[in-house]
């Protein structure tokens, strides 16, 4: 068993590993054959992942609605709201319209999951006044800082602000293109690096825990 | 003076709820009009699509869902109205299965608004599972990839795609998103092997991120949340949803700032005051 278990996923993920890595500088036309083939295999991987994520979901919240854990109505709307989605879904054959007239699914998305996510989304704004209010403090230099750079940006970022106080327009701008890029260009080579040794640790066998946690991985 | 301090520190939120409501309405009730004024990265994406000849292929990703409506259709309806207007051929899929009945609005709407057909001056391609692993599908072989539309009418043969085989026959693509996959997924897996050119559109929260790809030229341009669909509306000079509601937004900035200062005057006052944090 250890052999399915623990062997048999290393080797394929060390074989395919270096192959798409080197396969990337060949552009051979069996190269490219290659790599069509197995985008067409990675998007079935990625559609069956779909269908067991939507599996496990029922899963877990089948098991909380069972034990009555806490929270276990919201569970129970879930799960009505997800069946009721699917049997809605297929009834319409997955089409929103049909010759220009809307489905009942079409209809279910227009009217219930489209404000419910902008009505979600838009909360936001005022948790986000309010946090302001209360967080954004100068207590030291850097968070004076901070805070000057933020104004600044929500000032000139405007069309009132640009109005009243022009130059904070040539100062956002210099803001965003000059200091913030710097940070942001640092942060990312710096994740990007992570990600190509831990990609090398994956294909080289060294990092395993994908495997999951059984005492055979 | 402290405990008028103090008082204020603790203030209820919802007086601060019913502050940001009333600067998000009564702009929208009565709107000011102020100037909108056109950043160089939103005109870097407006001056390429006027260089582009008539029926270049245009890719338009719509890579969001319902929760960035607001910022990002916007976008999408003044990208389509120029495209559609310098006659190029476009091409709307979207990555976010969330987002498929929203883009299919949105393209259908405006193609009908401007006197477009399915099939001849676009095609909506829909989902397809796989992300980076369908943008490089779309690299090798378009057809692979969608074989048939969202209104499941066969992509080959059609007018729109004459010529079209994979992305590398693509002259724009402009991936509107509200997160990943977005844009860097479409620039490491399609433009840097597909060599297309490319932009991006964003919510106002993730444009920050994007500057080292526009600095870099990566993307040749960026569209940043509703200031910059605002933007690209009075470049294109068809107002819409985006140029309304930037009054309002001007409205929320100002009382943030206003509060921030207030709240950072009162915790002066009670410096040194043991109870001030609470």
């Amino acid at each position: 068993m250890i052999f399915f278990k623990r062997h048999l996923p290393l080797a394929i993920t060390f074989v395919m590993g270096i192959t798409f890595a080197l396969q990337y500088y060949v552009p051979h036309p069996v190269s490219e054959a290659a790599i069509t083939a197995v985008s067409k295999w990675m998007q079935i991987i990625s559609g069956f992942a779909l269908l067991l994520g939507i599996a496990s979901l029922f899963h877990m919240h089948a098991v909380k609605i069972r034990r009555q854990a806490a929270g276990w109505g919201y569970s129970l709307v879930l799960y009505g709201a997800m069946l009721g989605t699917m049997v809605v879904g297929f009834g319409s054959h997955g089409e929103t319209k049909v010759d220009g007239a809307q489905t009942a699914f079409g209809w279910l998305y227009d009217y219930t999951m489209v404000p419910l996510q902008g009505t979600m989304f838009s909360v936001l704004a005022f948790f986000v006044a309010s946090a302001a209010y209360r967080a954004f403090r100068a207590r030291s230099r850097e968070a004076s800082v901070l805070l000057l750079s933020a104004v600044i940006v929500m000032v000139g970022r405007v069309p009132l602000g640009q109005v009243l106080l022009p130059w904070a327009w040539d100062v956002t701008q210099w803001l965003m293109n000059v200091i913030n890029s710097a940070v942001r260009r640092a942060i990312l080579i710096g994740v990007s690096m992570g990600s190509v040794a831990l990609s090398v640790k994956i294909i080289l066998g060294k990092e395993r825990s994908y495997l999951g946690g059984g005492k055979d991985a | 003076m402290k405990a008028f301090a103090r008082r204020m520190v603790a203030i209820d939120r919802r007086i601060i709820f019913l502050l940001i409501a009333a600067a998000v309405l009564v702009p929208l009730l009565r709107p000011f009009g102020l100037p909108i004024k056109v950043s160089p990265e939103v005109r870097a994406v407006y001056d390429y699509m006027e260089t582009l000849p008539e029926r270049s292929v245009f890719l338009l990703s719509f890579d969001f869902d319902p929760s960035s409506k607001p910022e990002l259709e916007p976008q999408a309806v003044a990208l389509l109205r120029h495209a559609f207007r310098k006659n190029l051929r476009v091409i709307v899929m979207t990555h976010w299965l969330t987002g498929t009945g929203l883009a299919d609005d949105v393209v259908s709407t405006v193609a009908a608004e401007m006197g477009k057909q399915r099939g001849t001056d676009y095609v909506f391609l829909g989902w397809a599972p796989g992300a980076y692993a369908l943008v490089i599908a779309m690299g090798q072989d378009l057809y692979t990839a969608f074989p048939s539309d969202y209104r499941k009418i066969p992509t080959k043969d059609m007018a729109v795609l004459e010529g079209v085989r994979s992305l590398r026959d693509v002259n724009y693509l402009i991936s509107l998103a509200a997160g990943n996959p977005g844009i860097e997924m479409w620039y490491v897996f399609g433009k840097d092997k597909y060599r297309f050119e490319m932009a991006g559109g964003s919510t106002g929260v993730m444009a920050p991120g994007l500057y080292p790809f526009l600095r870099s030229g990566q993307i040749n341009g960026l569209i940043g949340g509703l200031q910059g669909a605002a933007e690209y509306e009075t470049l294109i000079g068809l107002t819409g949803t985006a140029t309304a509601g930037m009054d309002a937004q001007s409205a929320t900035h100002f009382v943030i700032i206003l509060l921030v200062v207030l709240c950072n005057m009162f915790y002066f006052v009670l410096r040194g005051d043991p109870g001030r944090s609470r």
